[in-house]
């Protein structure tokens, strides 16, 4: 598209639309007149009428617009980065995350610091982690350098707290174990594409 | 090496690299001037500090008029060679030498320590392998922990440079090539010792396959900020990396591509004092202390500036400056200077390396100093060197590179030295004087004193025979030996007049640096400051003195090493507490940081007026030395002043020597978790029968006034009646022993019940 439409400052030109308006009106006998004509019209009872009809629709036809915040919230969208979740496989349990270190490496505001070591399993575990709630701008590069969608962001917006530090722990992000059953995938920043299997290289096996 | 090549050795050859032209010398490989000139050629295998190994072809090259494609890293330039390093076909090449490379190779670079730093994952981006296409049956190779060192055989490349650094550097040959086409593999096939040198293979590992176990699965390369550094254990100074993160240190590498670093300076570097403030009472204590002395006694493990300051403070306050070992190193290389000409001995690391004959005398060179050691397997390994090591006891660890073992009684080195000088001196163009001292020598009787046989004598003698290059290494058994300075003269005289390559091992840390810079007296009187040393007054960096200090991987300084080079330190860790320059400004010397002093060490020593931060600290390419600077020796008025050999002193019975494990030398390393072994008295069987001493057994010794008490071990592989008394487990103690390495034992059982449980 060219910038033409804009840099053509002649107003006049441009196909403006006049509204059919009334004049305002120039004598005190029209000025009084227009005065009864509008405090009698009977546009106050036309929305006095939706209140009520929205009322009956919310009262006794379950048609109700607000909710009961805090005990009521409105379902929230994939892509909305609060509070970060660590994941669990869904099959064994155990904890996603393998202790890279991308997301601590990535982290543009310094707010992740973790720990790893050596395991009983010869797995890398993680022995610490932590993020730093008062740093972290919610950007999301975690989340999206993660390889094994281990870090999300969840959808737990609510960060009012005494605390930040009641978030920050390794654990206290961890979906509980025994809520394994009830943890959802996220679909946001990091998440594999919906034609992912079509991506898929094989690796042949010859033998 | 061919006749033909080897005369050609050193001409100069001209070839063009991809249209440059390079000029260089002939004997060198393509790929080694291609490296002097800046240009990329892609390798696996090649490690510069050993020979080619050639397992990877990655470096194939085409040369013009030459079929096929030629490996750079083995083939020698000739004048006039065009060489083409990257082309299409060679592109191709080397492409599918990755994509084998990376078959089946397990894809967890996630937790990988390699990851970040590593060759294979360098290389698979290089040559744009991004799939794998062809495929083999993988096995169950599980991963092998060998102590130090780990190994995963899933993730090994096979490229052998662990193997070639465990045989042709270290020597400890622990690491053997398992042949097996695709089931190869490396086996450790002296698990049981647990090797700290094989740090070193796992430093030149390309791939995450060897890696230090402690290490293992910690921190990620890219987390570790690297400070460049220099060992100071044990005198060699060698050049170190501290990998920190949240002021810790994670782990320890080097510039492995053309230095060494023994286990000790690579698993010891946990000693720092931590946690210190500053205690403002226990410094203005230190002060007054400091004020009323009478000595200082201090450790040689300390930095060139610090024994800078106390020196100065000396010719300040007038006390008396004492430090053992590196007293008796002075006094040697004084004697040493009288006949050499010069302040330091002539001698360096990279000419033994590059020696055909080595004489090791008066060392236990394989505990003593590692790098040095290292440097004698170097000869050994590639120029087939004859070493001949002489001592009162044998080293197993040193038996796959002695050619000839010498043995002479305990406290007969003089006349070991002086048969040594006869028998390496008899044809040699050398003045009257000497010549007659040395015909007046009673051979017959100094053999049969010294138990050195005349025959062996001329054993070695004839192998030294149409050799050149001839390196004589000797040792902290000298330096107190109660003759010691005319020792040193008969050194000197194999310096001056047989042209040998002589290196007088430092004794401890950095005690080269602390008798250059010093003017030491031999004993300590009246009221006593120690520095890292029992004192009335301890200063300590073990954390156990009156005021603490800082320990070396806290501190800047410079150490000189083995090598006749200053090098710089930098500081590791934080240190919250005083240090010795604080103390100098509270009396009266002026300096802002320690370091201020680095450009006033004592010219007249051979020290140059280089100040800290100008040090350089950098290999280049083809892998030459820029760290810090080589000292100038320095002219020393001659006077020959040979004496006759005195009355040879020798040990009969039960005697212990005084030689700390290959893994200590002082009681920083010996702070070092990693590096944990307990201090126990080990000698032969025929020790033990001699003494009675049953092995298990506790006994309590004195030497130098320094109380003793030791669990005895018997070592079924040691000989002879003298056993090893190691001293780094002795903190603030260790440096009061003085006198000669050898000393009688005359001991007492310890009451077992009274030290609590043993392992009885």
């Amino acid at each position: 598209m060219g910038l033409e439409q804009f840099k053509n400052r002649n107003v006049g030109q441009q196909e403006y639309v006049l509204l059919d308006l009334e004049h305002t009106p120039q004598t005190p006998m029209g000025k009084f007149k227009q005065v009864v004509k509008r405090t009698f019209k009977p546009e106050l009872f036309v929305g006095l009428g939706v209140t009520m009809r929205e009322m009956i629709n919310a009262l006794f036809k379950g048609q109700m617009h607000t909710i009961k915040y805090p005990f009521e919230k409105l379902p929230i969208s994939p892509r909305y980065r609060a509070i970060h979740e660590m994941l669990r496989l869904l099959e064994s349990g155990h904890y996603r995350c393998i202790g890279c270190g991308l997301c601590e490496k990535i982290c543009i505001s310094n707010c992740i610091t973790m720990d790893t070591r050596y395991d009983e399993n010869q797995r890398k575990e993680v022995s610490e982690y932590t993020i730093n709630f008062g740093r972290c701008i919610f950007c999301g590069y975690c989340a999206e350098v993660c390889p094994e969608l281990a870090i999300v962001h969840g959808p737990r917006y609510e960060t009012a707290s005494e605390q930040r530090a009641s978030f920050s722990l390794f654990e206290d992000m961890l979906t509980p174990i025994d809520k394994l059953n009830l943890q959802q995938e996220y679909d946001g920043f990091g998440a594999v594409t919906p034609n992912a299997d079509e991506n898929i290289k094989k690796t042949p096996l010859a033998y | 090496m061919s006749v033909h090549n080897s005369i050609n050795t050193g001409k100069p050859i001209t070839v063009t690299i991809d249209g440059k032209e390079c000029k260089s010398t002939f004997g060198k490989t393509i790929l080694e001037i291609a490296r002097e000139n800046d240009i990329y050629i892609p390798t696996m295998c090649y490690l510069t500090k050993v020979q080619p190994i050639g397992s990877c072809r990655m470096c194939v090259v085409n040369v013009e008029g030459v079929d096929g494609m030629i490996l750079s890293c083995q083939e020698k330039a000739v004048d006039g060679a065009v060489i083409t390093t990257n082309n299409d076909a060679l592109f191709k090449e080397r492409q599918n030498i990755m994509r084998l490379y990376d078959v089946n190779h397990p894809l967890e670079c996630g937790v990988c320590d390699k990851s970040g730093e590593c060759d294979l994952q360098n290389k698979t981006m290089e040559f744009d392998v991004d799939a794998q296409h062809f495929t083999a049956r993988d096995q169950h190779r599980p991963v092998e922990n060998w102590g130090y060192v780990s190994y995963d055989p899933a993730l090994c490349i096979m490229c052998e440079k662990c193997v070639r650094v465990s045989t042709e550097i270290t020597g400890d040959e622990a690491l053997k090539v398992k042949f097996g086409g695709y089931g190869s593999t490396i086996i450790n096939v002296k698990q049981e010792r647990n090797y700290a040198s094989l740090g070193e293979a796992a430093a030149v590992c390309p791939v995450g396959a060897l890696v230090q176990t402690h290490f293992k699965y910690t921190a990620n390369a890219w987390e570790l900020e690297k400070i460049p550094s220099a060992c100071p254990h044990c005198g060699g100074g060698c050049q170190m990396y501290y990998e920190v993160k949240h002021d810790k240190i994670y782990r320890v590498t080097n510039e492995f591509e053309f230095t060494n670093l023994c286990g000790a300076g690579r698993f010891g570097y946990d000693y720092a004092n931590e946690g210190v403030t500053k205690d403002e009472e226990a410094f203005n204590t230190a002060v007054e202390a400091f004020k009323k002395a009478d000595s200082v006694i201090f450790a040689p493990q300390i930095s060139n500036e610090e024994a800078l300051i106390l020196q100065k403070l000396k010719e300040k306050l007038g006390f008396k400056l004492v430090c053992h070992e590196a007293c008796a190193y002075q006094k040697f290389m004084e004697a040493y200077a009288k006949v050499s000409g010069k302040n330091i001995y002539g001698g360096n690391l990279k000419a033994l390396s590059e020696s055909q004959g080595v004489i090791v005398l008066g060392t236990r060179i394989n505990d003593d100093s590692p790098t040095v050691k290292y440097h004698i397997n170097m000869a050994s390994k590639w120029q087939r060197a004859r070493v001949a090591y002489m001592h009162p006891i044998e080293d197993g660890e040193m038996q796959h590179i002695v050619t000839q073992f010498i043995k002479y009684e305990a406290g007969s080195e003089e006349g070991a030295v002086a048969l040594l000088a006869h028998t390496l001196l008899a044809d040699a163009d050398i003045p009257e004087s000497v010549r007659s001292v040395l015909d007046d020598l009673d051979i017959g009787n100094l053999s049969a004193e010294s138990n050195i046989g005349e025959e062996e004598l001329e054993a070695l003698r004839k192998s030294l025979l149409k050799r050149h290059g001839f390196s004589l290494v000797v040792g902290e058994d000298l330096y107190a030996h109660p003759r010691a300075e005319q020792i040193a003269a008969w050194v000197a005289l194999l310096e001056r007049y047989a042209g040998f390559n002589v290196i007088c091992v430092p004794p401890a840390g950095n005690a080269m640096g602390v008798s250059l810079i010093c003017d030491l007296d031999e004993a300590a009187e009246g009221k006593t400051v120690g520095y890292n040393v029992k004192g009335d007054f301890t200063l300590s960096a073990l954390g156990d003195g009156d005021l603490d200090m800082p320990a070396l991987n806290q501190q800047e300084g410079t150490l000189t090493t083995v090598d006749k080079r200053v090098v710089p330190m930098h500081v590791a860790l934080p240190y919250g507490g005083y240090v010795l320059n604080d103390i100098a400004n509270a009396l009266g010397l002026k300096a802002t940081y320690t370091i201020d002093y680095t450009e006033q060490l004592p010219q007249t020593a051979g020290f140059k007026a280089a100040a800290f931060d100008d040090l350089p600290e950098y290999f280049d390419m083809v892998g030459n030395e820029h760290r810090g600077y080589l000292l100038e020796p320095q002219s020393v008025a001659q006077e020959l002043a040979l004496e006759e050999v005195g009355e040879l002193d020798t040990f009969d019975g039960a005697v212990v020597y005084r030689c700390n494990p290959e893994n200590h030398f002082s009681p920083f390393t010996a702070k070092s978790p990693l590096l944990d072994e307990e201090a126990v008295l080990t000698g032969s069987q025929q020790f033990a029968t001699v003494t009675k001493l049953k092995d298990g057994e506790r006994i309590c010794f004195e030497i130098d006034g320094v109380r003793f008490e030791r669990v005895f071990k018997i070592d079924t592989e040691m000989k002879g009646t003298i056993a090893l008394n190691p001293t780094f487990d002795m903190g603030l103690s260790a440096s009061l022993l003085s006198s000669y390495r050898f000393s009688r034992l005359s001991f007492e059982k310890c009451n077992n019940d009274k030290i609590g449980n043993n392992d009885e």
